[in-house]
């Protein structure tokens, strides 16, 4: 089953040229998506754009068959009201690159404050809930721990789970692991792996270039805001088509990564 | 008979001090009452995008600080008497003129210490409370505001321990605060006791104060 459907989606910046420049693609329901693509290509605002944090200024967005957003004829945009934009909005989920936990909140409090205020779930159902994902992460000892007693690997873990915490079909990530040190990755990677073991429908941005590999079904390699080519990993990384592609792969220096 | 003399002496100074104290602790607390919610209204009418929204509360901001307490105190008292058209001039009580002009002035403040306690507050945050759904009120009363709350401790504490003694300025208007009744009784029994004693009773005040704000401080140190 689709969720996800994009339709040449355009954003630019204070009209300055164009950063995300007619992007389509689409994701089926389960699917592993890995973008990559060179620093500045469009990445993260194509990701802000889908999860409603940028305006975009054209293109049609529909996420389980349900239109987000969708241009006329006349090139005006047009978002969904916002009652069903927020209830549309909550099949979304994301993690960034910062974590960006709340730090008034123990890590139980950060993962069940939007299923409790949000999701109307009572405290207790939502308190099982993150108490069943905490055990996931293999962070049940770190409840009642604050954010700043967490290493930048657990508290990434912890934003995992807050953003699971609400039962979004699609979870998006925006190199989760780029804020932390080497050393660190590996445990937040391993949760992602497991949920796409699960079958997560999840896209990730990343500069894993391994880790892209392994878990993704399809890659996509962005490139100045366009989408240069997409394919199941093997495709990618092993006979990419497009010169810029190869270019890129070849840069990053493939053969010591493996 | 000369040591009881003395003591109801004392008594009697002390009543009339503590007497003048009630009305500066209700000047006080009237215009935190008023003054640190208006405040907030005041910050987030600052940092309005639209123009016609942000420019007269900027305005306001600018008059309340740039100038003198003691001259917005006369102004509040006299202007809806002296400058109002004849047939809709109206004179405020003494006191509620002074809460009035308190209140505002404060508030300029209040205003200007909670804007940079919203704006300290990282962008990251926001966008995490969006993505899960949170709105707009949600996000800002149980995500932003008790951040902002911890950081900006400090700064509004030293605006209270001000306001402790600005209460003083109120006798222009002929309020029989702490600091007036103190004065009036020093130059009636040619002595500077009344004053030493009002001076204590404000340092007495601020110790409170600032212990307040100690405990509510260690209280938001659970995080950082
Ligand atoms: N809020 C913004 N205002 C103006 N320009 C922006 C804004 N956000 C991003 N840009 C610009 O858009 C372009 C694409 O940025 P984006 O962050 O999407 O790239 P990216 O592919 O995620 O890069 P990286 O790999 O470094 O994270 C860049 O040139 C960036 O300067
Ligand atoms: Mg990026």
């Amino acid at each position: 089953m689709q969720i996800l459907k994009v339709e040449n989606l355009y954003k630019s910046f204070d009209g300055a040229d164009d950063v995300v420049t007619g992007v389509s693609f689409k994701i089926n329901t389960g699917e592993v998506i890995a973008v990559i693509g060179p620093s500045g290509s469009g990445k993260s605002t194509l990701l802000r754009c889908l999860t409603l944090l940028e305006k975009i200024d054209h293109g049609t967005i529909i996420v389980a068959g349900e239109t987000m957003v969708t241009t006329l004829p006349n090139g005006q945009v047009s978002y969904t009201p916002e009652e069903k934009l927020r209830k549309i909005r909550l099949r979304l989920g994301m993690v960034f690159q910062n974590f960006n936990l709340f730090p008034h909140f123990s890590v139980v409090q950060n993962i069940t404050e939007a299923p409790i205020r949000v999701g109307g779930l009572s405290p207790a159902k939502a308190k099982d809930i993150a108490f069943e994902l905490l055990s996931k992460i293999g962070l049940s000892d770190k409840a009642d721990a604050y954010p700043y007693q967490l290493s930048g690997g657990q508290a990434q873990r912890v934003a995992i789970a807050r953003a699971l915490a609400m039962k979004p079909d699609i979870l998006f990530f925006d190199e989760p692991t780029s804020a932390l040190d080497p050393e660190l990755t590996g445990e937040v990677l391993k949760v992602i792996r497991t949920l796409a073991a699960e079958h997560m429908t999840m896209m990730v941005v990343t500069h894993e270039m391994s880790f892209a590999r392994d878990v993704a079904d399809r890659v996509i390699f962005m490139d100045k805001g366009e989408i240069i080519e997409e394919g199941t990993p093997d495709k990618i990384f092993g006979n990419p088509t497009n010169k810029r592609t190869k270019l890129f792969l070849g840069n990053l220096n493939l053969n010591s990564g493996f | 008979m000369f040591a009881t003399d003395n003591s109801i002496r004392i008594i009697k100074l002390l009543a009339l001090l503590l007497n003048g104290a009630l009305t500066s602790l209700q000047i006080f607390f009237l215009t935190l009452l008023f003054s640190l919610p208006l405040g907030l209204l005041i910050a987030l009418g600052r940092m309005a995008p639209q123009k016609w929204i942000n420019a007269p509360i900027k305005l306001f901001i600018l008059i309340m600080r740039g100038t003198p307490l003691l001259l917005q105190l006369i102004f509040v008292y006299f202007a809806p008497f002296y400058m109002l058209p004849e047939g809709f001039k109206f004179s405020l009580p003494r006191f509620t003129a002074a809460i009035i002009a308190f209140s505002l002035n404060y508030a300029a403040y209040f205003a200007e210490i909670y804007r940079g306690g919203i704006e300290s507050i990282s962008q990251g945050q926001y966008e995490a409370a969006a993505v899960l759904g949170f709105t707009k009120t949600q996000t800002f009363f149980r995500i932003i505001l008790p951040q902002v709350i911890k950081r900006i401790l400090p700064p509004i504490c030293n605006e209270v321990i001000t306001l402790v003694k600005d209460s003083a300025l109120v006798q222009i208007l002929g309020i029989s605060e702490l600091f007036r009744v103190a004065k009036n009784e020093s130059s009636r029994i040619f002595s500077t006791t009344p004053l030493f004693v009002a001076g204590l009773l404000y340092l007495f005040m601020n110790w409170i104060v600032t212990r307040v704000f100690e405990t509510a401080e260690k209280k938001l140190s659970y995080y950082h």
